[in-house]
């Protein structure tokens, strides 16, 4: 029973980077209508300004995440305007130019830094927590609650400014939103901006706890994207729900599975929980989809 | 017209065809063009299920992977000779197509992708991880290639990429031909009316689904055949020839020539292996290039390289037409 | 950042000086070399590559190296596999046909060698491999393929008899799920003596950082030890996380644990205590190894790695040979020679057996408190703490 709730807590953990990662997914899916692949190299990418600003510029990890967001969501503000824009409907188009991003930025990331990990020394708490009988690093509750406040800050835009129901609407109907007065076009350049932007948070959150280093996207990236699908594409407290989901059951599965099993286990409850649920455990069918 | 486009389709496999013989001194530039069939050959199972049906697989490799396995051990353990084995590769890897399909071809669109996506990671995961039978993540060395074959006196030796190449190249235009024939028959029409619009091919009364199983089956089993032929040109089945990123690539072959097109895969694996191959002297840029190349035909050859070349063919010669007969109007094609 | 690009920098400025001097009309013999520099492998296939380079630059500044009755300096054709089977097989093809080296050195991933030693072996182009272990790669009967680094069974005795010697029972294995990790998991298991029982195995896939969960089921298995079968930025992390979950056992690591490089990722109190195979010991004795260490850290500004000690030996192995041979274009006659060449290395004194695999010097070390490191197996060289 404790081991179990051992796990649990181990899951939270990395569900909640999981929830993190697949809500600038989301953002981008719900309001464009478009998987963004390239978004682990737009995290990976996040971590690496963080680390320059942090360990070349200033030194100071705060700023260091605020520059990070904030050049990543200008890289998503040329994505969307150069590229992406022109891609919406096309999902076959998404996937190639992802592709393309992807060898872009990781092979560049690759010229410039070098492929040995990087290292970022924040002076974080290396304390540890009890609860109980069990014992935690501090590590686990600064990325929950990171993950959590975002999720939260997230929300309070959507429903309580101008700009986040103006995003709600055009995601909802773009025809009507149009109608009200919305510009579909800064609606789409916001979002990915922002998306782009929470991406540069994880990373640069994540950096420093982890590995600074070119393929860090990678595996966030088919977690995430399974937690938007699980969640039911478009739906943001879906994805949330997916994260945790995915990061609780494989931490659980290494209690009872072989270890060398847990990308089957996540991938093999997907498609179980999709039989009875095809549009995902929050999606609707739209209309206009067969 | 339609002679001439027999006579440069025999032209062309007979240039392909001497290839070996007009390069004696070239096994390189043979053996990167018989890579190059290998990955032609899971790109047309894909091509029929994509360009033909619409269903968009991540996860097209795998099924590569249980044929490579399967011929790699049949060959290895059991002494088979390739095309038996390859024919076993069909049919394992059509078989697994159906017990992935059944459930899987519920789905829709992005759920069917991420799900295809899903069953490829989970195939990947047994290739690596049964050390028993696959040989696990160290791979299955020492799969043999065919013995010499004798036509009268002339010996074709298959130990060099020569003598494979031509093996490559009939094994290809055979799956070539399937494709063709799938293209022109009542089953690819109906394929064809699915994927332009489900709802309407099922109220002309279609049976989507069994569609779709069938389609699912057929690119499984030709994935199956290419893998066979990857292993025993490799001279071994591993776990990373078979992986997310093999699969994401033949994807990319396909897009990036021209789902639907015949000769989509042809040139889509032309770019994807050939190229960067040859282009291993700019060793440190190649995969930056690379990158550019594909955000640039993404953006501008939204139905892959043969795609464009046929609408800019289509627009000269509405071009050619409207000038022959000046006052017509001229049609303007809408994209996406 | 800056240190890749000097690297990259000098290797251009070589190149250079290379085709600018027809003066001197100096021979020179190019010898290929496949490894990784972009890819999930880049990490250890730089130091794949610095061995290599330290090797050729070491040979080009003693004025070359006098094959027959002419005196040639090194230039090394390096490829990019990226671990990938294809791509390693037409890399293997291009050497042989296209560049024409006689010999080809290098490779970092098992089933990628097992597709270049056929083409190897067809065009009668020995391969040197300097990193994988596998231990079936060298038992396919191919005679061009040659192997100077220990593989995984000669690794796994030492381990084995360190963890039956401090009777740590049950061992945990925490191990890389890859061509590597595997090999090593599966052959620890069957040479473990019944004393030693076999606790809960964890493996991890490419990119993962957090191995918390494995680290519960480790402390619930009750081990006493456990196996860390990564790399050296993963296990970095591992041990970090290892440590601060207050699990005290027994670590036990691999090559690439053993430098000071991973002790900056850390601190002397996370290592204290921890031991791991090692193929290439700073305190080894002899002044081979010292005199490589110090001219390591002189040109690429840090400290070696067992992966460039192993290619330094692989690529003066290969000179060696073909010195015997008195050729640099015949591949059969440099293959006989190496079958009977003997060379004092710095990982060891190699000769190749009948398989063509070599039996390097392989260690056990083990860190102080005060964060240097001293052998613990062989027991012959076996040094206490100095502190």
């Amino acid at each position: 029973m404790l081991a179990f709730a051992e796990q649990g807590m181990n899951g939270l953990m990395m569900g909640a980077i999981y929830a993190l990662f697949a809500l600038g997914m989301v953002l981008i899916y719900g309001v464009m209508h478009v998987l963004n692949f390239s978004h682990g190299v737009l995290f990976m990418a996040g971590a690496y300004v963080c680390q320059v600003i942090f360990a070349q510029l200033t030194g100071n990890y705060f700023v260091a995440i605020l520059g990070s967001m904030l050049v990543l969501a200008l890289v998503g503000c040329l994505l969307e305007k150069g590229i992406f824009q022109h891609l919406r409907g096309s999902l076959s188009m998404q996937i190639v130019a992802s592709m393309g991003l992807i060898m872009i930025v990781q092979n560049s990331i690759i010229y410039f830094f070098g492929p040995l990990a990087l290292h970022m020394r924040v002076e974080t708490v290396e304390s540890k927590i009890r609860l109980g009988p069990l014992s935690f690093t501090a590590q686990h509750f600064v990325i929950i609650g990171v993950a959590l406040v975002a999720v939260v800050s997230l929300d309070l835009f959507l429903r309580h400014t101008r700009l986040g129901t103006a995003l709600r609407a055009t995601s909802q109907n773009l025809e009507a939103a149009r109608v009200v007065g919305v510009n579909p076009d800064s609606i789409f350049l916001m979002t990915f901006a922002l998306a782009t932007a929470l991406a540069a948070l994880a990373g640069a959150l994540l950096g420093p706890l982890f590995l600074i280093s070119p393929a860090m996207g990678d595996l966030p990236l088919l977690k995430g994207l399974t937690a938007i699908v699980l969640g039911g594409m478009g739906s943001v407290p879906g994805a949330i729900v997916g994260g945790f989901l995915i990061g609780v059951l494989e931490a659980q599965a290494t209690l009872v599975l072989p270890t060398d099993y847990r990308d089957a286990v996540v991938f093999a409850a997907l498609i179980g929980i999709l039989l009875f649920r095809p549009y995902g455990l929050f999606g609707k069918r739209e209309r206009g989809e067969p | 017209m339609k002679s001439m486009k027999l006579l440069a389709l025999v032209a062309a496999i007979i240039l392909a065809a001497l290839i070996p013989v007009l390069l004696p001194d070239q096994p390189y530039i043979v053996n990167t063009l018989t890579l190059t069939l290998c990955a032609i050959i899971p790109a047309i199972g894909l091509n029929l299920l994509y360009g033909q049906a619409g269903l968009l697989s991540l996860g097209h490799m795998a099924f590569t992977g249980v044929g490579g396995y399967t011929a790699a051990l049949l060959m290895k353990n059991a002494g088979w000779a390739l095309p038996e084995a390859m024919l076993a590769a069909a049919i394992v890897a059509g078989f697994a197509g159906l017990l992935v399909g059944i459930p899987c071809l519920r789905l829709r669109s992005h759920f069917f992708v991420i799900v295809t996506l899903g069953v490829g990671m989970i195939l990947y995961t047994f290739f690596n991880n049964l050390d028993g039978i696959t040989g696990g993540a160290q791979g299955l060395p020492g799969v043999p290639r065919p013995r010499p074959l004798s036509i009268g006196d002339f010996t074709i030796e298959f130990r060099t990429p020569r003598g494979f190449y031509w093996l490559a190249l009939l094994t290809m235009l055979g799956t070539l031909f399937v494709q063709w024939l799938i293209a022109r028959s009542p089953f690819g029409f109906s394929l064809d009316a699915i994927r332009q619009d489900e709802t309407m091919a099922a109220s002309r009364g279609v049976d989507v689904f069994a569609h779709k199983l069938a389609v699912f089956v057929i690119s499984s089993a030709i994935a199956g055949v290419g893998g066979a032929l990857s292993v025993t040109f490799l001279r071994v089945a591993a776990p990373t020839m078979f992986d997310l990123h093999a699969s994401m690539n033949v994807v990319a072959i396909v897009l990036v020539g021209g789902p639907g097109y015949l000769a989509g895969p042809i040139l889509g694996a032309f770019i994807f292996i050939a190229l960067p191959e040859f282009l291993r002297v700019a060793a440190e840029f190649r995969l930056i290039v690379f990158g550019f190349v594909l955000v640039f035909i993404a953006l501008f050859a939204n139905r892959g390289l043969l795609g464009l070349a046929d609408s800019v063919w289509s627009k000269m010669k509405r071009d050619r037409m409207a000038d022959e007969a000046p006052g017509a109007t001229r049609t303007v094609k809408s994209e996406g | 950042m800056t240190r890749y690009r000097s690297t990259l920098a000098a290797a251009f400025a070589m190149a250079a000086c290379f085709g600018g001097m027809p003066a001197y009309a100096e021979d020179v013999v190019t010898i290929g070399i496949i490894s990784a520099t972009t890819g999930p492998m880049a990490a250890p296939g730089s130091y794949q590559i610095n061995g290599f380079k330290l090797a050729e630059e070491d040979i080009n500044k003693a004025g070359g190296v006098k094959i027959g009755d002419k005196t040639y300096k090194v230039a090394l054709k390096i490829y990019d596999s990226r671990c990938n089977v294809a791509e390693g097989a037409a890399i293997m093809e291009r050497l042989a046909s296209v560049d024409k080296v006689p010999v080809a050195l290098g490779e970092l991933c098992t089933p990628v060698a097992a597709a270049e030693a056929p083409i190897a072996q067809d065009y009668k182009v020995p391969l040197i491999l300097t990193v994988p272990t596998a231990d079936n790669l060298t038992t396919q009967g191919n005679p061009y393929l040659f192997r100077v680094n220990a593989p995984n069974a000669a690794q796994n005795r030492m381990i084995v008899d360190f963890i039956v010697e401090k009777n740590l029972s049950p061992v945990a294995e925490l191990t890389f799920n890859n061509d590597t990790g595997r090999g090593a998991v599966a052959g620890r298991r069957a040479i473990l003596p019944e004393t030693i029982k076999s606790g809960y195995i964890g493996f991890y896939n490419v990119g993962e950082v957090d191995f918390s969960s494995h680290i519960t089921n480790i402390r619930n298995s009750g081990a006493k030890a456990i196996v860390l079968g990564m790399d050296e930025e993963a296990g970095a992390l591992a041990i970090k996380q290892i440590r601060d979950a207050g699990l005290d056992v027994q670590l036990i690591g691999t090559l690439a644990m053993d430098s000071d490089r991973f002790l900056h990722r850390l601190s002397a109190d996370h290592v204290a205590g921890m031991v791991q195979g090692s193929a290439f010991a700073l305190t080894a004795p002899g002044e081979k190894a010292r005199i490589f260490t110090e001219a390591y850290k002189a040109r690429f500004g840090a400290e070696t790695h067992a992966f460039a000690a192993q290619s330094y030996d692989g690529l003066m192995v290969a000179i060696e040979a073909m010195k015997k041979a008195g050729t640099v274009t015949d591949g059969e006659a440099i293959r006989n020679a190496l079958v009977s060449v003997d060379y004092k290395g710095v990982t060891g004194d190699l000769k190749f057996d009948k398989n063509n695999q070599a039996a390097p010097l392989f260690y056990v070390t083990q860190w102080c408190k005060d964060g240097t490191r001293k052998i613990a197996l062989p027991q012959a060289l076996a040094a206490a703490c100095s502190s």
